[in-house]
């Protein structure tokens, strides 16, 4: 019996997964457990295992597209079985191994897609692109697709491919003066209409550029993988989630005292020293116990408290950022989650990172001390609550409890909340409580 | 120099060729007692005779034919078809019969007439004598076509255009009747074919024609208020065309706005474009070349529509100035 190979969710939240490369090719042969394909979801790209044995068939996507989870994207049958039959009609024998990648079948999906009213404007809008009208949501009377749909769609949508194949715009002028003085027309801004390259641009083009600026041509970086995924969810958090920060000063005197108390004792049974991280995972998951409102989130018309406290730590990459998670950090000794924060940290940075290790987490923290930030404010990391911005300990200035000057270590933090869940005073609440217990580790026993 | 107004001048061009060369006469509807329906023959018929000076019926099929047959028996002819609108009655004798018969015989045979008329809109009278047809006799080979938009000009092309030994189409324009400029007592010769630079100035070259290029002087005198200097050429005669003028110009302003007041779609501006465009010139064009023109309508008999219909000063300072900032 033909076995369906499906996208799979493998994150709470994801949607769809985008395809890199099939391992395997049409009418290959595969073993259960044999990777197959690998696929790029909005945080990882990991490699996805034959569900069954036998021979790979009806591949129907490619290599860049963008597949939603659960669909049906491949079948492996037995030897001698047909395709099933909703794909049957292209009836092209699916055995030689054909070159990759095997073109996807025009299939019907099943249920067929409800064809959704739209405007005469809008049909004819979306055909001009090529746009699919099932793929648009419409905001007009019942759910009709106007023209504004398509128009937004289309914006979306547009590959910046076409701005970079379209031939230079530029006046006849323009290109004579090019070729007399030997300027590159593409390098050229125009300041016409529609960015068309007029003499003038040439001409200041051609006086040569001002010595400071060497470079003329833009490099050009294709937003994707994860540049993509940060782009997304940065705009998306900024834009949906109306955001709250607040900063406290937190003397670091007896946080300091504390650790070193610990990695003393590390040192003495010779195990590996505790992190500053670590040690802010466990306070931030412990004080998280006493305001679920920070260890919330907002789904459609509700607010869920989290039973779980799971820290994302925010760990800096060559190309980007990633954010693992400490499970259960609350219920973790210090040791532990400075272990794991470690292990996942090493992974992140080779890339061996697994769905479990960055979905799941209810808080995030990120520290940007060791690069020497005094202080800076977060964006939310979606769909989570609220996310804690630690800035660098310094020796400062600060009056005692007698008014008199001292120097001690501070550092600042700085809460961005999601306003539409958490009030300014919960929010300070829970800011003012974390100060408290990263100024007295003592209340990490409560 | 003393100044005449553009129908003075034309009827000082017309009695000084009539007094040089008895072979002139005049032929065409109310030409004679009447004076002309815009007065441009007044006094002619008393000076030279009804023999000199004949007044026709409305038969302007008759009075080309008239003047196509005397120019080959070796006279020299002024028709007038007392509004543009109506040389469409005498087309068969004009593009049919005197354009073609030097051609046609060899060179034996020659047609030196000219027939004059007065084209455009501006006066209230609607859509049947408003219309600016040159461009039909543009596209006749055989036929001259020239278009003063000056009274010196009109008084140096129209003697041009009497001595010339081919039959020539002379459009006059109603609102340049009264226009006053100076104009030099004795005959003088504009050659047909001499492409005038009427203002000289180097953000911008308008190319305008007959009435069009008063209009693109006044526009000119308020870009200039605004740092904008435009150079403003008028080909007079639109067959044969002068073109290295037009072109010299466009090379130094890189930017051409094309103005004239017949419709706009086959008008005469798509073929100054075309000259441009296949000149080399073409290399120095820094925006689209840009036609100004009437609209692809009727003229209305409603004086607000009227005006509406066709360029005006306020116009081609808009289109003059979008093209010199580098806008269109």
């Amino acid at each position: 019996m033909a076995t369906s190979v499906i996208m799979p969710k493998l994150e709470m939240d994801q949607e769809t997964a985008r395809v890199i490369e099939w391992l395997k090719q049409e009418g290959e042969t595969v073993t259960q457990g044999e990777p197959l394909l690998v696929v790029e979801t909005s945080k990882i790209t990991i490699e996805i295992e034959a569900p069954a044995s036998g021979i790979l068939a009806g591949v129907r996507v490619g290599p860049g597209d963008v597949v939603p989870v659960t669909e049906v994207i491949a079948y492996i049958l037995q030897p001698g079985e047909e395709l099933p039959a909703e794909l049957a009609p292209e009836a092209e024998p699916a055995l030689p191994p054909s070159p990759a990648p095997a073109p996807a079948p025009e299939v019907t999906p099943s249920p067929p897609p409800v064809s959704r009213p739209a405007t005469p404007v809008a049909q004819r809008l979306a055909a001009a692109h090529g746009l699919d009208l099932s793929t648009i949501v419409g905001t007009g009377p019942g759910g009709e697709i106007t023209k504004a749909d398509v128009e937004k769609a289309l914006a979306v949508s547009q590959p910046p491919a076409e701005a970079q194949t379209e031939k230079v715009r530029a006046t006849p002028a323009a290109r004579r003066i090019a070729r007399e003085r030997g300027v590159d027309l593409s390098t050229v801004a125009g300041s016409g209409p529609r960015g068309r390259v007029q003499a003038a641009d040439v001409l200041v083009a051609a006086a040569g550029p001002s010595p400071e600026v060497e470079r003329t041509e833009v490099t050009v970086i294709p937003l994707q993988g994860m540049r993509r995924t940060i782009a997304e969810r940065m705009t998306a958090s900024y834009q949906t989630a109306p955001h709250i920060t607040l900063t406290v000063r937190v003397d670091m005197g007896a946080f300091e005292e504390a650790r070193a108390q610990l990695n003393a004792r590390a040192e003495a049974t010779g195990q590996p020293s505790v992190s500053v991280t670590a040690l802010l995972v466990k306070a931030v998951a412990q004080t998280l116990r006493r305001h679920p409102w920070l260890n919330s989130t907002l789904r459609d018309q509700e607010i869920h408290l989290l039973p779980e406290i799971n820290i994302n730590v925010a760990v800096a990459l060559d190309d980007g950022l990633i954010v693992p998670v400490v499970h259960g950090a609350d219920r973790k000794s210090v040791t532990e989650i400075s272990a794991e924060v470690r292990d996942l940290v090493a992974r992140a940075r080779e890339g061996r990172l697994t769905p479990a290790d960055v979905t799941g987490g209810t808080f995030t923290i990120s520290n940007l001390g060791p690069f020497g930030i005094e202080q800076f404010t977060a964006i939310i990391n979606p769909p989570q609550a609220a996310i804690l911005a630690v800035g660098a300990t310094r020796p400062e200035p600060v009056a005692d409890e007698e008014g008199q000057v001292i120097v001690r270590p501070v550092m600042r933090m700085t809460l961005s909340a999601d306003h539409r869940i958490v009030d300014g005073a919960v929010a300070a609440h829970f800011l003012t409580d974390l100060r408290e217990v990263l100024e007295k580790p003592t209340l990490l026993l409560w | 120099m003393r100044e005449l107004s553009y129908a003075e001048a034309i009827r000082e061009a017309l009695q000084q060729e009539m007094q040089r060369d008895e072979r002139v006469f005049i032929i065409g509807e109310d030409v004679g007692v009447y004076g002309g329906a815009f007065g441009v023959t007044l006094g002619l018929v008393e000076e030279f005779g009804e023999e000199r000076v004949i007044d026709t019926p409305i038969s302007e099929l008759g009075i080309a034919g008239a003047i196509t047959g005397a120019a080959l028996m070796g006279m020299r002819p002024v028709g007038e078809i007392m509004f543009m609108d109506f040389t469409t009655l005498a087309m068969e004798q004009l593009v049919n019969q005197a354009a073609k018969i030097r051609f046609m015989f060899g060179g034996k045979a020659k047609v030196p007439f000219v027939l004059r008329t007065p084209a455009g809109s501006g006066t209230g009278a609607a859509a049947q004598h408003s219309q600016s047809l040159e461009n039909w006799f543009v596209h006749v080979p055989g036929l001259k076509v020239v278009m003063p938009s000056t009274p010196y000009d009109a008084k140096g092309l129209l003697i041009a255009s009497i001595r010339d030994d081919n039959p020539v189409i002379f459009i006059e324009h109603k609102l340049l009747y009264k226009v006053k400029g100076p104009v030099p007592e004795e005959p003088y010769t504009i050659p047909l074919g001499t492409t005038e630079v009427k203002r000289e100035g180097r953000d911008l070259t308008i190319i305008a024609t007959s009435i069009m290029v008063q209009r693109s002087l006044e526009a000119a005198q308020q870009l200039a208020e605004e740092g904008i200097e435009v150079e403003v050429i008028d080909p007079r005669t639109l067959k044969p065309l002068d073109k290295e003028p037009l072109i010299r110009s466009v090379m130094k302003t890189g930017r051409v706005l094309i103005v004239h007041e017949a419709c706009k779609t086959g008008g005469y501006g798509g073929e100054l474009a075309a000259v441009i465009a296949e000149s080399e010139a073409f290399d120095y064009l820094d925006v689209p070349i840009i036609r100004l023109a009437g609209r692809d309508m009727p003229i209305p008999y409603n004086r607000t529509l009227e005006y509406h219909t066709v360029p005006q000063v306020e116009n081609i300072v808009q289109a003059a100035r979008d093209l010199a900032r580098g806008r269109m």
